[in-house]
C-alpha cells in the first residue's frame, strides 16, 4: 500500500483523508439542512453543537490536506481527456477545497457573532473570531447557506464526472481514488 | 408630662437603632448581574438589565444588615436572540407567570479582609431555596458602596428548564453568577 501519491495511483493518506472527509461533508451538509428548519428545542441545539464540532474537524483535516496536496504529486488524468475537461476537473477540486475552508470558517463566524464560540468535542473552546453582532450574525446565515448550495452543485458536478469516467468511459480514474 | 417623653424615647429607642444600618440605593448605570452557563461544552454567556433592591447595610452592623434584590427577569439579554427569547418562555423562566426572581439575604457573615458571605432565599420560578453568595467590599467609604460577588446556582433545582430541557448533558445544570452593586447612601 502506497502511503504517497502516484503518478498513477492516489497514495493511502490521501485516499483516506478524501473518502473520511467526503462522508463528514455529506453528513454535515445534511444535518445542517435538518437542524436550522427544527423549531428549538434541546435536541436542536445538542445538533448545532454537534455539528460546530465536526465542522472544526472538518477544518483542522483540510489543512493537512492541503499540505499534504501540495507536497505530493497528483496522478496524471488519462492522456484522451479533452483539455477543457482536465480544467473543468482541477476547476472543481479547487473549488471542492476552497468550499473545506469557507464552510468551517463562515461557521465560525456566524457562531463568533452569536457569541457562542464552538467546543472542539468538549476538550477545548475555541475562541470567538468577531465580537457579539446581530447584524453580522445574519450575515454569516446567509453566507453560510449559500455557500452550502453551491458545495452541493460542486459536489454533484464532482460525483456526477467520477460515475461518467467509471462507467461511461470506462477508464480509471475513479478506481485510483479507491 | 415626664413619664409621657421617657414612653417616647424608649419607643424610639428601636428606630435609632435601626436608623444605625444605614440604607443604600444601586446605581443602575455602575451595576450589573451577570450569568454564565454551559451549552455544548462552551460558555453561554448573558446579563439581567433591570434589577432593583432594598438595601440596609454596613460592616460595623452585620446582624442588623438586610439586602433584597428583585430581578426583572424579562430584562434577560445574551448575545443571541434565540437563547434570550428562549429564556423567556414558559419552559425557562416564565415570565409571564413569573415576572421577577428574588433574592433575600440577612444572614452576613465576614470571611477576609473585604470579603464575605451573604446567606439568604433565592425565589426564580416557584421555587425557593437557600444560597450563598460570595462578595468582596471594595469600597465602603462615605457615601458610596462597591462591591462584586459571584455564585454558582443549579438551574434544575429552580425548575429553569422543563422537560427535555431539563437534561443535563448538553446544557449544564450548574450556572455561575457574577454581579457588580454599586450604591449611594440613601
Amino acid at each position: 500500500m502506497l502511503i504517497k501519491n502516484t503518478q498513477t495511483q492516489y497514495g493511502i493518506v490521501n485516499k483516506f483523508l478524501h473518502w473520511l472527509m467526503a462522508l463528514i461533508i455529506i453528513g454535515m451538509l445534511a444535518l445542517g439542512l435538518y437542524m436550522s428548519d427544527l423549531p428549538i428545542s434541546e435536541l436542536k441545539l445538542r445538533l448545532y453543537g454537534i455539528h460546530k464540532e465536526f465542522g472544526i474537524l472538518i477544518l483542522m483535516l483540510v489543512m493537512f490536506r492541503i499540505v499534504w496536496r501540495i507536497g505530493n504529486i497528483v496522478p496524471l488524468l488519462p492522456p484522451t481527456i479533452p483539455a477543457w475537461q482536465k480544467f473543468a476537473a482541477h476547476a472543481v477540486h479547487w473549488m471542492l477545497y476552497g468550499f473545506m475552508f469557507a464552510m468551517p470558517i463562515t461557521g465560525w463566524l456566524m457562531t463568533s457573532a452569536a457569541g457562542l464560540p464552538p467546543s472542539f468535542f468538549g476538550l477545548f473552546t475555541l475562541p470567538s473570531l468577531i465580537a457579539p453582532n446581530d447584524a453580522l450574525f445574519k450575515l454569516f446565515i446567509e453566507i453560510h447557506t449559500w455557500l452550502a448550495y453551491g458545495l452541493i452543485a460542486t459536489f454533484g458536478a464532482h460525483v456526477g464526472a467520477a460515475l461518467k469516467h467509471q462507467f461511461i468511459n470506462k477508464d480509471d480514474v475513479l478506481r485510483r481514488m479507491l | 408630662m415626664k413619664k409621657l417623653l421617657s414612653g417616647l424615647a424608649l419607643l424610639a429607642l428601636p428606630m435609632i437603632s435601626f436608623a444605625a444600618v444605614p440604607s443604600w440605593n444601586i446605581v443602575p448605570s455602575q451595576s450589573s448581574l451577570s450569568f454564565s452557563a454551559t451549552q455544548n461544552g462552551a460558555p453561554v454567556k448573558g446579563e439581567f438589565k433591570t434589577f432593583t433592591g432594598d438595601i440596609q447595610g454596613t460592616p460595623e452592623d452585620l446582624k442588623n444588615s438586610h439586602v433584597k434584590i428583585m430581578v426583572d427577569l424579562g430584562s434577560v439579554s445574551t448575545t443571541d436572540k434565540d437563547v434570550s427569547n428562549t429564556l423567556k418562555t414558559a419552559d425557562w423562566f416564565d415570565i409571564t407567570h413569573f415576572p421577577k426572581a428574588t433574592f433575600i439575604a440577612d444572614n452576613f457573615t465576614k470571611t477576609g479582609g473585604n470579603t464575605y458571605t451573604a446567606a439568604g432565599k433565592l425565589t426564580i420560578r416557584d421555587k425557593t431555596i437557600p444560597v450563598t453568595l460570595n462578595f468582596v467590599l471594595k469600597d465602603y467609604s462615605g457615601n458610596t458602596l462597591d462591591i462584586t460577588g459571584t455564585t454558582t446556582l443549579q438551574r434544575t433545582a429552580f425548575g429553569v428548564g422543563q422537560g427535555d430541557w431539563s437534561k443535563t448533558d448538553s446544557i449544564k445544570d450548574k450556572v455561575a453568577v457574577q454581579f457588580t452593586l454599586k450604591a449611594s447612601k440613601a
